[in-house]
């Protein structure tokens, strides 16, 4: 018996900790050539995940440069803190200007929504994706 | 008697493993959030950046003057107006790095302006370089816009909580009629609180 506890504990330790160092893409939004846009949101990312919600994304271009907004919604009744950041891709998928976002950290109240905005680094950049960590 | 004799050879060890070891270094990500102190660090300096650039790139008037050409620019200092050191220099090199690679405007440099000049007056005076391929006097580009700014903070404390406000302020000014074309803010709270235990 004290042998089971000890292993539960153990496991649920290793799966936190893991769960802690982990990054996760909760959507990605490509702006295709004739103007229209392919969204996918992830929902049952690992993280935060049935508290943190994508609630809806939307993009435009200021000039040549893709402009992303993304409404992130808090679904639990505790406020949450996290990090996000923006990752920027090309029409081939190379990601543009690697580094060059910082990873933001942004508290959510309860059931509130917030939303996080960006402008692509430069005009090559079609598509971006959402990521957090707590 | 022989345990004790085997927990100091097993402690000896471990002493002389820790040693050779040396210190633990590892490489961590340079844009993770840090949260060491209350004071000016690498995410306020990457936010402010990150923040300014969007602003700029996407304020309208700018989006249209920059839609055909691109402007050249010249960075001024930024006033620390903090009472920490902070390089603003570096603040201001990251804004520079991102305008640059958003292929919307252009910079001279005026931290290379002495260096520059030896290079021309080497070109022109040493007898060593064609005079046909030497860079010529009087022909650099003259800056229409200048960036500068200011940076502030508000700090307060009491016996158990430190809370530092920070503002930082940039403006891009058109040099010949003196119009201010745009101006960006980025302000931090972080709080600090003393841990009893």
């Amino acid at each position: 018996m004290r042998k089971i506890i000890l292993k539960t504990v153990l496991l649920a330790g290793v799966s936190m900790s893991m769960l802690g160092c982990a990054v996760n893409e909760t959507a990605t939004v490509v702006v295709n050539d004739d103007g229209s846009v392919t969204q996918v949101i992830e929902s049952n990312s690992d993280l935060l995940a049935s508290n943190l919600k994508i609630a809806d994304t939307k993009t435009g271009f200021v000039g040549d440069l893709l402009k992303a907004q993304v409404e992130i919604q808090n679904d639990s009744d505790d406020a949450l803190s996290f990090q996000y950041k923006f990752k920027w891709l090309d029409k081939s998928g190379f990601e543009v200007a690697i580094d060059g976002r910082p990873w933001q950290p942004l508290t959510i109240t309860p059931y509130e929504t917030q939303v996080v905005q960006g402008v692509a680094p430069n005009p090559s950049v079609n598509s971006f994706k959402i990521l957090v960590q707590d | 008697m022989k345990l004790v004799r085997i927990l100091a050879v097993i402690f000896l060890g471990l002493v002389l493993a820790s040693c050779a070891s040396g210190p633990k270094v590892s490489y961590g990500d340079a844009t993770a959030v840090e949260t060491t102190t209350t004071g000016f660090g690498s995410t306020d300096l990457q936010s402010i950046a990150a923040k300014l650039v969007d602003d700029l790139i996407s304020f309208p008037p700018i989006v249209q003057m920059t839609a055909q050409r691109r402007p050249v620019v010249f960075v001024d200092k930024i006033k620390n107006k903090t009472t920490e050191h902070i390089d603003t220099e570096s603040i201001t090199d990251t804004v520079q790095t991102k305008l640059l690679q958003s292929g919307k405007f252009r910079f001279v440099d005026m931290t290379a302006v002495k260096a520059v000049q030896e290079q021309m007056q080497f070109q022109m005076d040493s007898g060593m370089v064609d005079p046909s391929k030497a860079a010529a006097f009087g022909k650099q580009t003259g800056a229409e816009f200048m960036l500068y700014g200011n940076m502030s903070s508000i700090i307060k404390r009491n016996s158990s909580t430190k809370d530092v406000y920070y503002k930082f302020t940039l403006k891009l000014v058109n040099l010949e009629s003196g119009i201010m074309e745009w101006a960006g803010e980025k302000e931090i709270r972080k709080t600090g609180e003393k841990s009893f235990f």
